[in-house]
């Protein structure tokens, strides 16, 4: 007990490469599922059935789709890393649709300030849960859950559950339909997001204290680190980026619902937990959230094309079902080593 | 004449890792008496208890329960032998009411019985009025006062049919007529046979109300007496007993300008009243008292933590309100908690990270993040403060207690603070630590800043520090030169004329 040597470091070095070992990992079984489809999908290609999965049309395809999910788990990226969550991104969603659409239809105003209010719209409703949340210290589940219900249940007010914005001019149809110097034009702005907020993460003092505050919100005030308006900012953020997703997903399908997004928010959240962040906080990556968002992605297309599934018609259902499967794998495999690695610590330390 | 007493310790010695926290304790509990237990933080009062109730084994010494001596002790064989405690903070189910919490304690806990309500609601009135507590058996918990919560613990003690009562600092919250119940209580205890050990800090307590009273002191019982034979004077030079033997480092030179001020603070939530004191650049303000005298809850005010109600607070000439930690840190107010693992470092973060954590405005003035700079600022604090460890990027908790100390200092110095609290700094750490601790601090006051050093360490506050503030019950009751005799320091914080 007296004269130990040093204890090997168990320092970043290691929480980095485990870290990054789950993303690996992510990306081997992204590139994995990708091949089966790929070889599955030309099979139905031999027959004449005009649906295989590796073209490169279909791969934009599954780009086009992923982007408002893809956008939603980017904006909750740093929620979970701060140990919170934020339930009401997919009903944001429906509501700035409806808003951007009435502004635009009913205000008359132009597409471009009416996409400018509905932005500013979306983080104000993101200010309301960061202000429910710091000010009053209500817990991010519960509040989240309350606007999940508040945001839908005014976008259903809103249209007296009927009424859908169409006739979207073109020019705003391109947003949404079109392809931009070779890639789906949303697709740039979800990559530019997608940048932003992983600079936001990774290298900036934001991140930092996002990453402090899901570790330790008591270390993080005691370090002077201003919790609440950190915790604000993610919240905001979140706001925003799901006025984005509404305004990418009524450019896609060229209307405005109230159902539009619904559900979206498990999808998103699936999709950054897959990607390694933990739902404890402090730990997680932007890259992840990307990889867990093509994971799904890939899955749910994939099965799309696939012959057996294609004859029982039940796409949804298995895509469903396999995620729920992988994110299960991937949550169990992180604890077992976590485990695993604790147990080495204490038999080392005896 | 008398039978063998109640309870009987020899030798008991119980360790934490490298922490030897009972070294060889002699004590014994007759029947019918109420012996007191005294000594400092840290003199081993709570592993005592810990050990007597079970909680904890013991590593060596053996204890003897009415003349049979007892090995492998639980809580439960413990409660099944008689012995029964009452906390500080009573242990009760808040969402209960006092008669189903009898019942849970008392009741052999069995699955399949069925509960007689109405026998356990009379059992609890009986017992709650043998104690002379005036509570309905069908009040919940969570509506009684702390004092009546203890009356309901001591009803439990009763009604288990307890031989030996432990009672830990039962009075801390009580009131004067509150404490006369508690007294008669008691007595009626002792009456009846039962033993009573009672820890209490406030001496004029043991005196109206102890038979015996053994003093701890590192561990070590200092000698057992009986009440009538001893005065408080005696009682503190036992207490403190060893001589100042650690040396630390002189100040060098006299204090600077005054950089606080303090004048009638208070805060009432956390219980400080009128407290005023000043604190020059290059001086180490020591300040010392039991615990929960309000060192802490002081400091938790300077830090912009829990904001103070009255009275003024003065930075280098300039008046302040410190309502957030950010206030106090842009001020240059710098607080290094006592519960490092909590508060002091982020044990999932490297330490650079963690040293960096309150600077983030200075060193990335325009938020982004320059790795480069906070590794070479991390390596000169490594080096500068002798931590140990594998690198910048180790992480908070692959640290001993001591190195994380540090990285939690160095936090705070990087900022530059013109006043640095520590709380508690060498609790916990190991002695070789606690020296370069004490050099660090005695040379950061050199180099002009104001120190305020909290600690329980009797000689660690009188050694280190130039002037010494005695606080207890929420306020400052007296302020000694350093190096006072540990006599005087002590006898203030108990709040009795030496």
């Amino acid at each position: 007990m007296a004269a130990l040597p040093p204890a090997p470091s168990t320092g970043l070095g290691t929480w980095k490469s485990r870290l990054l070992s789950h993303e690996m990992l992510l990306f081997y079984v992204l590139i994995a599922l990708w091949l089966f489809f790929y070889f599955a999908g030309t099979t139905v290609n031999r027959r004449g059935v005009t649906v295989g999965f590796g073209t490169l049309d279909r791969q934009f395809d599954i780009l086009r789709h992923s982007c408002e999910i893809g956008l939603l788990a980017l904006a909750l990226t740093p929620i979970i890393i701060t140990a919170g969550i934020d339930l009401s991104v997919g009903s944001l969603l429906g509501l700035c649709a409806i808003l951007f659409g009435q502004l635009w239809h009913d205000g008359g105003l132009p597409i471009p300030v009416a996409a400018g209010l509905t932005l500013v719209i979306g983080a104000l409703a993101g200010g309301l849960n960061a202000v429910l949340i710091t000010a009053l210290r209500i817990p991010p589940l519960i509040v989240t859950l309350g606007t999940y219900s508040l945001f839908r249940g005014l976008a259903e007010a809103l249209t007296r559950g009927s009424i859908t914005y169409t006739d979207f001019p073109a020019s705003f149809l391109y947003l949404g339909q079109e392809r931009w110097l070779g890639l789906p034009t949303q697709a740039w702005i979800f990559f530019a997001v997608a940048i932003a907020i992983g600079l936001l993460v990774h290298r900036t003092t934001f991140g930092r204290a996002f990453r402090t505050i899901g570790f330790s919100p008591e270390g993080a005030r005691y370090a002077g680190i201003p919790v609440a308006r950190r915790l604000a900012l993610a919240y905001v953020l979140a706001g925003l980026v799901a006025a984005i997703a509404a305004i990418i997903y009524t450019a896609r399908l060229g209307q405005a619902k109230a159902d539009a997004g619904t559900g979206y928010e498990l999808f998103a959240i699936t999709a950054v937990v897959l990607g390694g962040t933990s739902i404890f906080g402090g730990k997680g990556s932007v890259i992840g959230t990307l990889l867990g968002v093509a994971a799904i992605a890939v899955l749910k297309n994939g099965l799309a094309c696939l012959p057996v599934v294609m004859r029982m018609n039940a796409a949804e259902e298995m895509s469903g079902l396999l995620t729920g499967a992988l994110l299960l794998f991937a949550l169990s495999a992180g604890v077992v080593s976590q485990l695993w690695s604790g147990f080495r610590q204490r038999a080392s330390a005896t | 004449m008398s039978p063998a007493p109640l309870l009987e310790l020899r030798q008991l010695v119980k360790n934490y890792g490298g922490i030897r926290a009972l070294r060889g304790v002699d004590f014994d509990l007759r029947a019918g008496e109420v012996h007191a237990l005294l000594g400092e933080n840290g003199a081993g009062k709570s592993t005592l208890i810990k050990v007597v109730t079970g909680a904890h084994a013991p590593n060596g010494g053996t204890i003897t329960l009415a003349g049979q001596t007892v090995s492998g002790l639980t809580p439960a064989t413990a409660r099944a032998l008689g012995i029964a405690c009452i906390y500080q903070q009573p242990a009760l189910f808040p969402d209960l009411t006092v008669a189903e919490n009898l019942a849970l304690r008392l009741n052999a806990p069995s699955p399949a019985t069925r509960m007689h309500w109405s026998d356990c609601r009379a059992r609890a009135t009986r017992l709650l009025a043998r104690i002379g507590a005036e509570i309905s058996p069908d009040a919940e918990v969570r509506s009684l006062s702390m004092p009546e919560q203890q009356l309901v613990e001591i009803a439990c003690a009763l009604g288990s049919g307890a031989r030996i009562v432990v009672m830990d600092e039962p009075t801390a919250s009580l009131t004067q007529k509150e404490q006369h119940l508690l007294f008669a209580v008691v007595r009626d205890l002792r009456q009846n046979g039962v033993g009573v050990i009672y820890i209490s800090h406030r001496l004029e307590e043991i005196f109206a109300l102890a038979d015996r009273v053994t003093v701890l002191r590192d561990g070590q019982s200092v000698g057992t007496h009986p009440v009538a034979g001893i005065d408080e004077a005696g009682l503190i030079r036992l207490m403190v007993g060893r001589e100042v033997a650690q040396i630390y480092p002189a100040a060098e030179s006299a204090p600077g300008a005054v950089v606080l001020s303090l004048n009638q603070l208070g805060c009432r939530s956390s219980g400080v009243s009128n407290v005023s004191f000043d604190v020059r650049a290059g001086e180490i303000l020591g300040l010392g008292g039991l615990v929960g005298a309000g060192r802490t809850e002081l400091a938790r005010i300077l830090f912009g933590l829990t904001p103070a109600d009255s009275g003024t607070i003065t930075l280098n000439g300039q008046p302040l309100t410190l309502r957030t930690p950010q206030a106090a840190v842009a001020h240059g107010i710098a607080y290094v908690p006592e519960d490092r693992r909590r508060h002091g470092v982020v044990l999932d973060l490297p330490i650079s990270h963690n040293l960096t954590m309150a600077i983030h405005r200075r060193l990335f003035p325009t938020t982004w993040l320059r790795f480069g700079a906070e590794r070479a600022l991390t390596l000169d604090y490594i080096r500068d403060l002798a931590v140990k460890c594998s690198g910048p990027e180790a992480r908070g908790g692959s640290l001993s207690g001591g190195n994380q100390q540090k990285v939690s200092l160095a936090r705070w110095l990087a900022t530059k603070p013109k006043l640095l609290i520590l709380d508690e700094p060498t609790q916990g750490v190991d002695v070789g630590a606690k020296s370069e601790i004490h050099k660090i601090v005695r040379r950061l006051a050199k180099e002009g800043l104001a120190v305020i050093l909290i600690s329980s360490d009797l000689p660690e506050v009188i050694g280190l520090s130039d002037r010494i503030g005695v606080m207890g019950g929420g306020t400052l009751r007296a302020i000694l030169p350093g190096g006072s005799d540990p006599h005087v320091v002590m006898a203030a914080a108990l709040g009795t004329a030496a």
